[in-house]
């Protein structure tokens, strides 16, 4: 698993890894059953404070991406099934507006943001159907 | 599946908010003769956290840290570490804390095992085990005599003295400023963190530094330091959230921008303005297109990008300013 910490993207670093261990449980990176790293590990290899992993961790067992078996470590649960629908749309919906709001500032056009979304829907189709 | 979703207690304990203050310093005075170094300065580090104390050589930084070491004694002002008072009680709070001096001195003749003896002999605790290992991983030769090591040797070997008897608060002043590279990668990694893991959600740090983008993501949350004040103190994450540089463009001159929006940062080019808030709201954007800016664009800042533009802000709120 890469997740990379860059302080320069104005986001919490837990919020960065929790959105990077959701996103890779999402394209299938990341299984159900994979054991994330011990939290002083992954600390260590991103030369960050282990309150924050901690902090990452404890929002991901929350959010159900991830469950945390006592002694044993932190695995990625059973996706699909942890997450409603409910929720996993609103996380989309954050996504795709934060992309809206980027592509505004960029001057990008409607037509040309739906173009962009299109190609990367096609792209990450094809390189998941790699994968499995 | 139902004990699955339960969270491991040690990693809870690491991130609940509400942790006693392992330092409270309150309208802090203290100077040199007639040099007032610190002018009343207020600083709450909360336990369990790695704590940040950032200004300019000179701010008060390690006058600061000597008084709650009792190395100094203040004009006036309270100190309170781990609720004990560093004149009155001590011993005890001496016994509870590590320091790691900016400029480390040794005896000159000592070797390095006679250091390390000497240094346990004071101490009720001492952890045998985590010395041998920062004396291997350092690469430090027990036979070597102090006289013949280098400035960063001498700051590692500060470093072991300080955590082998585990304390509960390590004040660390100015601490990698001597080490090269590697060292500092060795120190923050492998030293921060094997001291903070020995006790998960207890044990404290406070380090003062200039050298910011080294310890960025380390720090909990950090306080600035100004000509000895605290000027502004955040939680890391609530900074890194909020503080943002706001690049506006006009297609003629800059109107007069409301304060809410920023403080503006001086050279500007003819109709661009550069927008500096530690309240940012994507608001602000629409704001600033109402007042008719043609682009905004916002930059999110690192540690030490903040610490450079809020030191050229002036300094009208002074004291403590909380997110």
């Amino acid at each position: 698993m890469h997740i990379e910490i860059n302080y320069k993207s104005g986001k919490p670093a837990y919020l960065q890894i929790v959105e990077q261990v959701q996103i890779s449980a999402a394209s299938g990176t990341l299984r159900s059953g994979d054991q994330l790293p011990s939290i002083r590990d992954l600390a260590e290899q991103l030369r960050i404070n282990r309150n924050t992993v901690a902090r990452a961790y404890t929002e991901l067992d929350h959010l159900g991406v991830t469950a945390t078996r006592h002694g044993l470590g932190v695995f990625i649960a059973d996706f699909a099934n942890q997450l409603s629908t409910a929720a996993r749309k609103q996380l989309a919906q954050e996504a795709i507006d934060a992309a809206i709001v980027q592509a505004r500032h960029l001057d990008i056009s409607d037509e040309e943001f739906m173009r962009i979304a299109e190609a990367s829907l096609i792209s990450f189709n094809k390189r998941r159907g790699e994968s499995k | 599946m139902n004990d699955s979703k339960q969270t491991d207690p040690s990693l809870t304990s690491a991130i609940q908010n509400v942790p006693a203050l392992a330092v409270e310093v309150h309208d802090l005075h203290c100077a040199y003769g007639k040099t007032e170094a610190v002018r009343g300065l207020n600083l709450r580090v909360p336990g369990g956290r790695c704590y940040g104390l950032f200004g300019r050589n000179g701010a008060g930084k390690s006058t600061t840290i000597k008084c709650l070491l009792n190395l100094l004694r203040p004009q006036s002002g309270d100190i309170k570490v781990f609720g004990l008072s560093p004149q009155k009680d001590d011993v005890a709070v001496k016994s509870r804390v590590g320091y790691v001096p900016e400029h480390v001195s040794f005896h000159p003749w000592m070797t390095v095992a006679r250091v390390l003896r000497y240094h346990s002999a004071f101490r009720l605790h001492w952890n045998h085990d985590l010395q041998s290992q920062l004396t291997a991983c350092f690469d430090l030769d027990p036979k070597k005599r102090v006289d013949a090591m280098s400035k960063g040797m001498r700051s590692q070997l500060a470093l072991i003295c300080a955590v082998c008897h585990e304390p509960d608060l390590l004040l660390l002043d100015e601490p990698t400023s001597g080490l090269d590279p590697i060292i500092r990668r060795e120190f923050l990694q492998t030293v921060i963190g094997a001291y903070m893991d020995s006790a998960p959600g207890q044990k404290t740090v406070l380090v003062s530094t200039h050298l910011i983008a080294e310890w960025e993501g380390l720090i909990d949350e950090f306080t600035i330091v100004e000509k000895g004040r605290a000027r502004i103190t955040m939680q890391t994450d609530k900074a890194r959230e909020h503080c943002r540089r706001i690049h506006a463009r006009w297609p003629g001159t800059v109107p007069d921008l409301p304060a809410e929006l920023g403080y503006r940062e001086p050279d500007e080019t003819e109709g661009a303005a550069r927008l500096l808030t530690t309240k940012y709201t994507p608001e602000q954007e629409d704001n600033l297109r109402a007042l008719g800016a043609e682009t905004v664009e916002v930059e999110p800042l690192t540690l030490e990008e903040i610490f450079v533009a809020t030191s050229a802000m002036p300094n009208e709120q002074e004291g403590r300013r909380e997110l």
